[in-house]
């Protein structure tokens, strides 16, 4: 890890972080930005490598931040740390490109560990979330209605199958225990589920900004 | 329906022809009784009213009936008529016996062998108007003698060039002397057709006038009952002058008013035919007015000794107007197909017959009937129009009133609906509004408090202080959801419940066995509902992790149609009594029970030492 932007407007909540950060990631460069302004220009100008965005700032929303990030920065991996818990805050995030997110009134080491995980690409899925997931997969437009140029994003029976038990409750590691594969390869298909709700959502706002004449083509 | 009711309406105008044509009197003669003396020949004599006749020189064999007219054209007077008779065969001098005179116009006094016997009235000007009443004269029998009695009657009358109508002009009719008994029935049924019926039909008419132009002035919009009205009424006072004997001003000044007064009425015709097919005509209006004035003033310059040939002038005219007015109303109510088109044509098509054939008479073209038609017919024909025209009416009104109640019901159900939608919007906008402010009210608390708990959450030095607030955040964030959140479906609360609770068993190295309906429900767990048993459950599962030292936990959902529950049991090491017999009050037991008992659940908790613990929730959905 060498560049990580931190992105958190209150100053305590941001030192503890990058003290958390810097115990996780020792050699990383730690970028901090309290507004969402600085964290676009520090991401125009820094290539990163991980992101920590809060959403509730005073100049916007971090959902920007990660947007911009997965536009100009797609292997840099966006974290929301945030307050809010419910899936009507996160799941904008997720959309827009963030891998994941951490609640902030965590433990250190309960937050450290997560980080982790995620860093090594085992990103959280709670229930809610899967069913918006879900929902998002089932109410996409008809594949054709889509324009040519548009990536039809579609998840495998696998990842369905994946979504509808962590829909149901079931954990992460109960799933793996079920069908028989490895913590690995089921953190690999929450992966997927997230790029490709990234990438379909994508798709979506362009379909939506033609559909409303913001294009010309 | 149309043919229907023209059929009805032809058969009851035929009934009352037929029943008109049954009543007529019989004219012949021969029905009278072989001890009724005829007088058809009379000696006259021309003289000044007052001047006792003295039968000379001047004296006239006349037969009676004697109209002036044809006999003495242009007369203007009086005229003394004197015929001789021996008492009729078959009576005695104790029989009453009289003298039945069926028409004598102006006025008439009777003489029996020298003696005034009676008096109809004024002999001079005004004079009495006894034209149309027949007179029975008793004869006394004190006068009376078997033999070469001398009958004298004094007639006062006009010439038919100086009164409006025929009947009016002066005449005398044959005589008739019977007994009284046998003469009085003839009396009486003349009587009856020529004054009463007549009179009778003046009231109706008037009466139906009244109403009419009652029912005109209520309702502004039908103008033809007003014209209807004010056209009876005019009808039935003019029907005054056959029955009005003693008029206040003379003869001549009566019969120029009445003259004129039929301008009046044939325009209140003509306007009542024309408003009734809802017709309007500036010019005929006025046409109709400057004849009311031109009728009068005609009638003033050619003097009172031409009023005859000036009104049979007019009459005509009258007459051609009406049936103008009418044939142009039954053409328009043809055209439009009017349901009414037949009984009004039927009543229509008489009356002009009616007034036509009396225009005829007047002319003295055809034989005067003895009758007077036109007084009877037309009334009862009028009778007719009106009774259409108030059945007509009373329809109208009555669908004005159906149509009145069905708006009112329309209107009483779109103000129910406005109400309801109003009701709705108001509470939509409450909502709204209430959403609004819950959503504000959440986005302050994230904001402020719970950055502030986060920033001691973070930075406390005390591990209690920064677990307390962190229990605060957590709180904060259920009673934020409680606030904003929807209706959730019971399935989904339970996913989430599922997923944290085996999390943060697991965590503790807890094994945990969580069993809940396999099938998919559809049922629906308020916000708040959601919020309390996510709180109830978090604590449960915190006392088992914190405090009971249990290596397994089992936790079982039941759902039913009314009522949804939740078991939690551990093989832990129970919670320890109290002194007073109670479970520790440390492990949040009694904020569970409330909590539950906020949702109308219940919440029991089942412990003992060395037995585990068994949380039991019930909560009604």
């Amino acid at each position: 890890m060498n560049n990580i932007l931190l992105l958190e407007d209150l100053p305590e909540i941001r030192s503890w972080l990058k003290v958390l950060i810097k115990q996780v990631f020792p050699d990383a460069q730690i970028h901090e930005a309290a507004r969402v302004h600085d964290a676009l220009e520090l991401v125009s100008a820094v290539k990163f490598q991980l992101a920590l965005c809060d959403l509730g700032l005073p100049d916007g929303s971090g959902v920007d931040v990660v947007a911009a990030l997965g536009k100009s920065q797609p292997e840099c991996q966006s974290v929301v740390v945030t307050i809010h818990d419910d899936d009507d805050h996160l799941f904008p995030a997720l959309q827009a490109g963030a891998f994941g997110y951490l609640l902030k009134e965590q433990a250190r080491e309960l937050i450290a560990e997560q980080l982790k995980r995620m860093s090594q690409g085992e990103p959280p899925l709670s229930p809610s979330i899967a069913r918006r997931v879900i929902k998002h997969f089932a109410s996409q437009t008809q594949p054709q209605e889509r324009p040519q140029n548009m990536p039809h994003v579609a998840l495998t029976d696998r990842e369905n199958e994946v979504l509808l038990r962590v829909a149901k409750g079931f954990t992460l590691p109960e799933i793996g225990v079920q069908l028989n594969l490895s913590r690995h390869t089921i953190a690999d298909y929450v992966k997927q589920i997230y790029r490709k709700l990234n990438v379909s959502s994508r798709a979506e706002a362009a379909l939506e900004a033609q559909r409303l004449g913001l294009f010309r083509r | 329906m149309f043919n229907r009711l023209a059929f009805i309406a032809a058969a009851h105008a035929a009934a009352v022809l037929m029943w008109i044509a049954a009543m007529l009197p019989v004219a012949a003669h021969a029905a009278d009784a072989p001890s009724v003396l005829v007088i058809d020949k009379a000696l006259s004599v021309v003289t000044a009213p007052g001047i006792p006749a003295s039968f000379t020189s001047t004296t006239l064999p006349v037969s009676l009936p004697d109209d002036w007219a044809e006999t003495r054209p242009r007369f203007e007077g009086s005229v003394w008529y004197r015929a001789g008779f021996d008492r009729p065969p078959g009576t005695d001098a104790h029989d009453l016996m009289a003298v039945y005179i069926e028409r004598a116009c102006s006025n008439v006094e009777v003489y029996l062998n020298g003696q005034r016997i009676f008096s109809g009235g004024r002999m001079s000007e005004p004079v009495t108007r006894n034209c149309h009443y027949p007179q029975l004269v008793t004869l006394p029998g004190v006068l009376l003698q078997d033999q070469g009695n001398l009958i004298e009657l004094q007639v006062q009358g006009h010439s038919l060039q100086r009164v409006a109508s025929r009947q009016r002009a002066g005449g005398m009719s044959e005589l008739k002397i019977g007994p009284q008994a046998l003469l009085a029935p003839e009396h009486a049924r003349r009587l009856f057709w020529n004054v009463t019926a007549v009179e009778l039909a003046s009231l109706v008419l008037a009466v139906l006038g009244c109403v009419m132009i009652g029912l005109g002035l209520m309702n502004r919009g039908e103008t033809y009952l007003a014209h209807f009205g004010w056209l009876s009424l005019t009808w039935g006072l003019l029907s005054a002058r056959l029955w009005w004997r003693d008029m206040p001003w003379d003869t001549g000044v009566m019969e120029f008013l009445f003259c004129s007064a039929f301008a009046p009425m044939v325009a209140l015709t003509v306007l009542f035919l024309l408003s009734y097919a809802d017709l309007r005509s500036r010019w005929i209006e006025n046409a109709l007015a400057a004849q009311w004035v031109l009728v009068p003033a005609t009638l003033l310059l050619v003097g009172p000794g031409r009023l005859f040939f000036v009104a049979s002038i007019w009459y005509p005219l009258f007459v051609l107007e009406v049936a103008a007015a009418t044939v142009l109303h039954l053409v328009v109510t043809w055209r439009r197909k009017r349901q009414d088109f037949w009984p009004m044509a039927v009543l229509l098509v008489a009356i002009v017959g009616i007034v036509a054939y009396e225009l005829v008479r007047q002319r003295g073209w055809a034989d005067t009937l003895d009758l007077p038609l036109t007084q009877l017919a037309v009334p009862l024909l009028f009778v007719g129009i009106a009774t259409r025209l108030l059945q007509v009416f009373a329809r109208t009104l009555r669908a004005a009133e159906d149509g009145r109640e069905t708006l009112e019901a329309r209107v009483q159900q779109i103000t129910a609906e406005i109400e309801q939608n109003f009701a709705q919007l108001a509470e939509l906008r409450v909502e709204q509004v209430t959403e609004k402010e819950r959503k504000r009210i959440a986005g302050d608390l994230h904001d402020d408090l719970g950055a502030k708990l986060l920033t001691i959450v973070h930075t406390s030095e005390s591990e209690r202080i920064s677990t307390l607030a962190r229990e605060a955040l957590e709180e904060m964030r259920l009673s934020v959801r409680g606030l904003t959140g929807k209706p959730m479906r019971l399935a989904d609360a339970l996913a989430d419940w599922r997923a944290e609770t085996v999390l943060r068993l697991g965590q503790a190295n807890i094994e945990a066995d969580w069993r809940s309906p396999a099938d998919e429900t559809e049922q629906l767990l308020p916000a708040r509902g959601f919020v309390q048993t996510t709180r109830i459950l978090r604590e449960a599962v915190s006392n088992i992790i914190k405090h009971s030292g249990a290596s397994h936990c089992k936790v079982r959902c039941t759902i039913s149609d009314r009522q949804f529950g939740l078991t939690v049991q551990d093989n832990g090491k129970g919670i320890p009594m109290e002194l007073d017999g109670k479970l520790d009050r440390g492990h949040g037991m009694s904020s569970m029970k409330h909590r539950a008992k906020q949702m109308q659940g219940q919440c029991l908790v089942e412990s003992g030492p060395g037995y585990g613990t068994v949380i039991r929730l019930t909560l009604p959905l």
